[in-house]
């Protein structure tokens, strides 16, 4: 392990050994725990294993096939600003790909479902037949800064793709 | 997966350097404090590095003698777990996960003995899964009903798990055609134990159990292969784990596809309503094991080792997620 002081957290003391936890983790999900420990998604699982609100601070279904979903105050840590239009843009993006969850299909959102920005907090999703899966997918729908869409956007450098590497 | 560390999300760590992916990992990877995260209650107050070198047993040793390279293991197997010795550095932390190890049959074959149920439940009524978890696991970790553990969602409080009944699986074996038979198991290495535990339950029987590593090529007319599998999701487990062993797009099933199962699941997506999509859930637990899918063992723990040093939260999910974990004092 690197012991020697890296970096300042925000003006206050540099890193080192006195404030740094050195974890080894085997998981082959690993990827996955870095990505929800740096992004965030609608809503989380937390350590007790409940659903929690997350970058959604709430939901409710307006009907069988509407969920409406209020988006919080969050700051991406770029400094841009998260609001209802950033999700739909990780809507988009993800429904841009055929099959970019690695643990598979069961995630993905039919092609007829639909995302709309109503307000800069408010989101209306449109499930045509119903989706009682809708927060588990949501779980799994990163939504990540411009700047990443622009820069990388889940595709894997080596093939140019996002399939399967999202 | 974030294939270049960066400023990416709104999360309670920034990643600053390295990358995680499915087939490789940089040397390390390291996540500092987002000092604007929204949420108080989870804004982290240490540097996390994943030491990506240094290998599971020589971080096991390093928490042990505590020598300050690394504070937290994740995965221990019941033997390392075990195997961790009385240390003033540190200890093994265990979490009652969402996760089971459980027996998938062999049923690929038309003429697999494996696609009838009472062959399963046969099997299954063999099985001591106090005795296999105590023996095989160490004590590391819960009996339950099926895949879903008491007092989670989707748990039916009524159901027990399939009785140990010895002198039912015997006379239930011979209808079935399998009196003496030798049943091939393939197991990851680390689960070689449970595999001798369940063999102990089948020499009472009058079966004998042959285990075989997954590290190697299973011989095509293996009996069971054990998986562990966990459940990451928001309250809809049958999606992630029951799906990933009986759907039709399943990648655990050994055998042709369920139409009664690919049913219930679809009767699942189709109830969003409470308390009736719970209900839906259950079904599909009493349906697993009335059919006895699976050969049933238990709920693991997931094991840590942990440096007295640090406060470690750990997640029901087998997720690393390290928001809440602190150093001490």
């Amino acid at each position: 392990m690197d012991a020697q002081a890296t970096g300042d957290p925000g003006g206050g003391q540099p890193w080192g050994p006195h404030n740094t936890v050195t974890v080894v983790d085997p998981s082959p999900v690993n990827w996955l725990s870095i990505t929800w420990n740096t992004m965030e998604e609608a809503n989380r699982v937390d350590h007790d294993g409940i659903g929690q609100p997350s970058l959604a601070e709430s939901w409710r279904w307006l009907d069988g096939e509407t969920l409406e979903l209020k988006m919080r105050d969050a700051v991406y840590q770029d400094g841009e600003p998260f609001n209802a239009s950033m999700f739909k843009l990780g809507f988009d993006k993800v429904q841009e790909w055929t099959n970019p969850h690695p643990p598979g299909a069961f995630l993905n959102f039919a092609r007829d479902v639909t995302c709309e920005a109503v307000d800069d907090r408010t989101v209306r999703m449109r499930f045509p037949g119903g989706d009682s899966a809708a927060l588990m997918k949501l779980r799994g729908m990163h939504l990540p800064s411009t700047r990443f869409w622009n820069e990388w956007g889940f595709v894997d450098p080596k093939t140019g793709s996002a399939e399967g590497h999202w | 997966m974030i294939d270049a560390p960066g400023p990416w999300g709104t999360g309670p760590f920034v990643l600053t350097e390295g990358v995680s992916l499915i087939d490789s990992r940089s040397d390390r990877v390291v996540m500092e404090p987002n000092p604007t995260y929204w949420n108080s209650a989870r804004r982290p107050t240490v540097r996390i590095v994943y030491d990506n070198v240094i290998g599971k047993d020589e971080g096991i040793k390093s928490v042990a003698v505590g020598d300050g390279q690394v504070d937290v293991v994740f995965d221990l197997t019941p033997d390392e777990a075990k195997a961790f010795p009385a240390s003033e550095h540190g200890k093994v932390q265990t979490k009652k996960a969402k996760a089971i190890l459980t027996g998938v049959f062999n049923e690929n074959r038309p003429d697999s003995p494996w696609r009838n149920p009472e062959a399963r439940r046969a099997l299954n009524l063999a099985i001591d899964r106090q005795f296999v978890l105590d023996e095989g696991a160490h004590g590391y970790g819960t009996v339950i009903p099926a895949f879903i553990q008491p007092g989670r969602y989707g748990a039916d409080p009524v159901m027990k798990p399939i009785p140990h009944d010895p002198v039912a699986a015997r006379a239930a074996l011979d209808a079935a055609g399998l009196s003496g038979r030798e049943i091939v198991f393939v197991a990851s290495p680390a689960w070689k134990g449970v595999v001798d535990a369940v063999g102990a339950c089948l020499a009472r029987v009058g079966l004998s159990a042959r285990f075989v590593s997954a590290k190697d090529e299973p011989p095509a007319d293996f009996d069971v292969k054990i998986e562990w599998y966990f459940d990451w999701t928001p309250q809809y487990p049958v999606a992630c784990v029951h799906r990933e062993f009986f759907g039709k797009d399943a990648t655990l099933r050994q055998g042709p596809e369920d139409p009664r199962f690919d049913a219930l699941y679809e009767k699942l997506l189709h109830t969003a309503k409470e308390p009736q999509q719970e209900g839906v859930v259950r079904e599909v637990e009493r349906y697993i094991q009335d059919e006895a899918k699976a050969l049933f063992l238990f709920s693991p723990f997931t094991l840590f080792a942990v440096s007295n040093r640090v406060d470690f939260v750990a997640y029901d999910t087998c997720m690393s997620e390290l928001a809440e974990t602190r150093i001490k004092g």
